[in-house]
Parts: structure tokens; C-alpha cells; sequence
């Protein structure tokens, strides 16, 4: 789909070296709307919000930061570590503020999985449904994001 | 009243030519503009010519003048500011989030954000000018824990490092698969300053770290890796109040840097140190720790683990590091402390030894080392 110049240099701000190091995108050569609907298709076909997955994302991240750096044991089977470092981002949105860099590892000891995501992936998910481009090594895939944080899924 | 399509296109239009000059200004500022040579003049007392148009920061370490950056100059860790004292404009908005009110007043600014075009004057901290780079060579690596590794390297070029216990180096870490150009990281120095010649670090892996990665997967004993520092204002200060200090992880570095300096120093202060775990498999240096007990008449290690597994059949302390902290803590009379961990970790203790009577200027940490 053709796309905005707005959202164009929303995209430009993903490319890698300005924001982050590595970008937001990837390998991914389409344009930013057409990931974002994709993934928008995807959270709406199994009946979820993006703000509902960010929610389950926060939550853990909450009850993570009780380890205060290390793992700690969330029930029920989690175990969930919730590293600060030095440093702020902008949201490639233009959100106004800036996001603290936090690194959060997520564990699910019942099916031996772990994902791992960031204060920004949070952010970047609740306000614009954004997941990262294909071949981002943070890229998040809804799916795995559901089976190891056990998202609940609303009944049909 | 125009029509509402008329209107659409007039301001499609004024659109599209704003976005066309503004990307003619950027790509004539990177390639036609030439801002010649530039004079940078610090601290009032040297002056270098650099090349016009880079950032300040970049133009600073090619002239071995280190300001401690942690993200590459990418405006992101808020770490590299100096003070300018000649006009150069105002802020951008990238420095702003970095700058407090007051900061602005003493025309503080990211160094990595000014572009130099034209002479510029600033001010530094002395102890920069101390910082040097050091080629050194990896001596050991030695697996402290499955996620922290101790690795010496040994100066060779200069040979000996000055600096204080408790401060810490940056380590460059050369292009490799996961960046595409050299970055550098910070390091608390565990060595104490009578080791002139090496400096022990401890680094713990940090899922897809650029540094940790390539000190867990790449570096090897022999290598040649570049270094420079020292930096930061973590180091005991000089006082007869009792001490504490609470550290987790790699944080041990530069508490075990100060306690082999008050050993050497003969210092026999009444110091306690509340190191966090989180089971007995995360926990190292023990006995070293506890020797160091021996050695210095006023010293207790206490080792805490917040989730011992049954089979560790751990006798220690448990909890959180900030609640075994407030179990001990009965006053903050005539008491320093001095922490280093992780963010959450230091927001935390600073919480518990507030609450227990020690005032926040008595506490020092150094957040990131």
C-alpha cells in the first residue's frame, strides 16, 4: 500500500544508525504500513488488541523488577529479569519523551521457552501496533508472544 | 471558500516542496558544505585544529581527548557533556531531554550532537586530560560463574595506568558480526591502582550485548583489545565513617578494587558489604571475600540469595539485597555507603538507606559502571 511522506519518515527514523544501531526493520523491504497491517490482521483474526498484549508484556515487567537485576520467580512458572542500562530512545513515532533502555527476559519454565523484549518493544506495541520488520533481530513475532507470556485468548 | 479539494492539493503542495528543500539542505550539509578547519579551545589552556562539519565528540577522541560516552554518539545515554563557553547556538532538540534547567543556565551540551563549523571553546573536568588510550593484551579470562567471566589484560602500550579504586575503563570493541563499526563499553576496574600494569574487569553477558557477546564468544587469551580511562567520581572518599557496600554481579568490580586498596592502605575502617544473588550458582569470589575478612580487622562480607534452590542447602542470608540490608541497618550515624548495580537495584538500596538514617549525600553509586 502506498504510504504518507509522514509515515515515510517515520520509517526513514527505523532505518539502522539513527534511532538504534540495528534499526527497527530488518530485512523487511516493504513499506511500514503494510507491516503494520499485517501484524494489525494478525491481532485482530485471534480477537486480541496490541494494547492487551503490551499489557501482559508490563505486567511481567512489573513483577520482574522485584529481582532488581536478577531472574525472580513470577508465578506461575515464569521467571522474568528486568535489566536497566545507561541511556534513553526516542520512539521512532515521535512520541514526545524518551524511553528508557530496559532489557526484559522472559522464561516460561512449563514449555522451556524464553522471549526476550524491551521498554521500547512495550511502547512501540500498546501505541502502534508495531512489532519490528522481518529480519530485526528484536522483531517479535505475536504468535510466540502469546504462547510464552500465555496471553489469554478471548473466547469466540 | 476555496473548495475542499483545491485546498487539499494547495497544501499537498506546500508540503511536498518543504520535504524537497529540506532534503536538499541535509544532502548539501553532508556533501557541499565544507566548514575548513576548526579551532577547539579546553579548559582555556590547549588548542586543536580538527577537521569542521563532525561532532564534537568523535573530533575530541581523534585527538585522544576522551569524554565518556556509552552509546556511540548517538545521543542516547546522555553521558558526554562539557560545558561551552563560546557562542555556537542554541540547543537542538536531541540534547534537550539530556539537559537539566540548571545545566542550561552553565551552557552544558552534548558533545556528541555539535556539529563543528566554527571555533568553539569549552570547558572540561582536569581529570580527563589523565585519560588515556592503552593497547593492552587479553592475559586470562577466567569463568567467574556460567554469566560472568573475569578477563586481565595486560598494558602494553603505555605499559602503566594511574587511577582511582572504584573507577572504571571503556573497552573497544572492534567490528565483529553483531556491529558493523567499533563501540565502546564501560567497565569498573576490579584491579586495585597498585596493579599498574593490568587491569582485571568483570563482565557479565547481557543477551545480545555487543560487548558481552564478543567478550563471551570472540575474545581469546592473547588478543590485542584497546582500552581507555580512567574515569568516574566512584572511589572512597576520605573519611573515619563506618561504610556499606551493596553491589550485585559484575557490580563486585569496583568494590573489590576499594577493599584490596584499604588493605593495602592499611585502612581499618568498619566496612560491610551486602553482595545480592539471586541462587549459590550466581554467587563467586567467595573465598576470596572471606579471606579478605580475615585480613582486614573491620570487614564482614554478606552474601544474600534471593531464591537459594533446597538442594544449595544455602545456611546464608536470603531475601532481596535491599531487605537483608534493612534487617542489618540499625542506624545511619556516621555512615557512607557505596553501590553499584543495576538501576532498579540502586533506586532500591538508596530507598532502604534513606529510610534508615543515611542522607542521599553520603551515598554514592555509579548506576551503570
Amino acid at each position: 500500500m502506498k504510504q504518507t511522506v509522514q509515515m515515510r519518515e517515520i520509517q526513514d527514523k527505523m532505518k539502522p544508525g539513527v534511532i538504534t544501531r540495528d534499526g527497527f526493520l530488518g530485512t523487511d523491504s516493504r513499506n511500514l504500513i503494510d507491516i503494520l497491517i499485517e501484524d494489525d490482521a494478525k491481532v485482530k483474526r485471534i480477537n486480541l488488541t496490541h494494547g492487551q498484549i503490551a499489557g501482559r508484556m508490563q505486567e511481567l515487567r512489573e513483577a520482574g523488577k522485584r529481582g532488581l537485576g536478577d531472574f525472580i520467580s513470577v508465578a506461575p512458572h515464569f521467571e522474568v529479569r528486568v535489566d536497566m542500562v545507561r541511556g534513553k530512545l526516542p520512539c521512532p513515532f515521535g512520541h514526545p519523551g524518551l524511553i528508557q533502555k530496559t532489557n526484559i527476559q522472559v522464561r516460561n519454565l512449563e514449555k522451556n521457552r524464553e522471549i526476550a523484549f524491551t521498554d521500547m518493544h512495550i511502547h512501540i506495541i500498546a501505541e502502534h501496533g508495531f512489532y519490528e520488520g522481518k529480519g530485526s533481530p528484536y522483531r517479535l513475532e505475536v504468535r510466540d508472544l502469546i504462547e510464552i507470556l500465555e496471553i489469554e485468548l478471548p473466547e469466540e | 471558500m476555496a473548495p475542499i479539494p483545491q485546498l487539499l492539493i494547495g497544501i499537498g503542495a506546500i508540503s511536498a516542496v518543504t520535504t524537497v528543500l529540506a532534503i536538499i539542505m541535509v544532502i548539501a550539509d553532508a556533501t557541499i558544505a565544507n566548514y575548513g578547519d576548526v579551532q577547539i579551545r579546553i579548559n582555556d589552556e590547549k588548542e586543536v585544529t580538527v577537521e569542521g562539519g563532525r561532532p564534537l565528540l568523535s573530533s575530541l577522541m581523534e585527538e585522544k581527548i576522551f569524554i565518556p560516552s556509552a552509546c556511540g554518539g548517538r545521543g542516547s545515554c546522555g553521558l558526554c557533556k562539557v560545558q561551552v563557553t563560546s557562542d555556537i547556538g542554541d540547543y537542538l532538540p536531541t540534547e534537550l531531554p539530556w539537559i537539566s534547567d540548571e545545566e542550561k543556565t552553565e551552557n552544558i551540551r552534548l558533545s556528541c550532537q555539535l556539529k563543528l563549523k566554527k571555533d568553539i571553546s569549552i570547558q572540561i573536568p582536569e581529570e580527563l586530560f589523565n585519560v588515556r588510550e592503552y593497547e593492552c593484551e587479553v592475559a586470562s579470562i577466567v569463568d567467574l560463574t556460567y554469566d560472568i567471566k573475569q578477563v586481565i589484560l595486560r598494558l602494553k602500550e603505555p605499559a602503566e595506568i594511574n587511577f582511582k579504586a572504584g573507577q572504571y575503563i571503556q573497552f573497544q570493541v572492534p567490528e565483529y558480526e553483531l556491529t558493523s563499526e567499533s563501540v565502546y563499553r564501560a567497565y569498573s576496574m576490579a584491579s586495585q591502582p597498585s596493579r599498574h600494569n593490568e587491569v582485571e574487569l568483570e563482565v557479565r553477558l547481557i543477551p545480545n550485548g555487543i560487548c558481552t557477546t564478543y567478550v563471551f564468544e570472540h575474545l581469546k587469551e592473547g588478543d590485542t583489545v584497546t582500552i581507555n580511562g580512567p574515569y568516574g567520581d566512584f572511589h572512597l572518599r576520605e573519611t573515619d565513617a563506618r561504610i556499606i557496600f551493596i553491589a550485585g554481579g559484575s557490580g563486585n568490580a569496583p568494590v573489590k578494587s576499594i577493599l584490596y586498596n584499604m588493605l593495602e592502605n592499611n585502612n581499618s575502617r568498619e566496612a560491610l558489604y551486602f553482595f545480592g544473588a539471586r541462587a549459590v550458582r550466581d554467587l563467586f569470589l567467595v573465598d576470596e571475600m572471606k579471606e579478605l575478612e580475615n585480613k582486614l580487622s573491620n570487614f564482614k562480607y554478606i552474601p544474600a540469595l534471593s531464591e537459594p534452590l533446597p538442594e544449595e542447602n544455602w545456611k546464608g542470608e536470603t531475601g532481596l539485597i535491599t531487605e537483608v540490608l534493612d534487617r542489618h541497618i540499625d542506624s545511619g550515624e556516621n555512615t557512607e555507603a557505596y553501590l553499584c548495580g543495576s538501576p532498579g537495584m540502586i533506586d532500591a538500596a538508596v530507598a532502604v538507606l534513606t529510610k534508615n538514617g543515611i542522607p542521599e549525600d553520603k551515598i554514592y553509586y555509579d548506576k551503570f559502571a
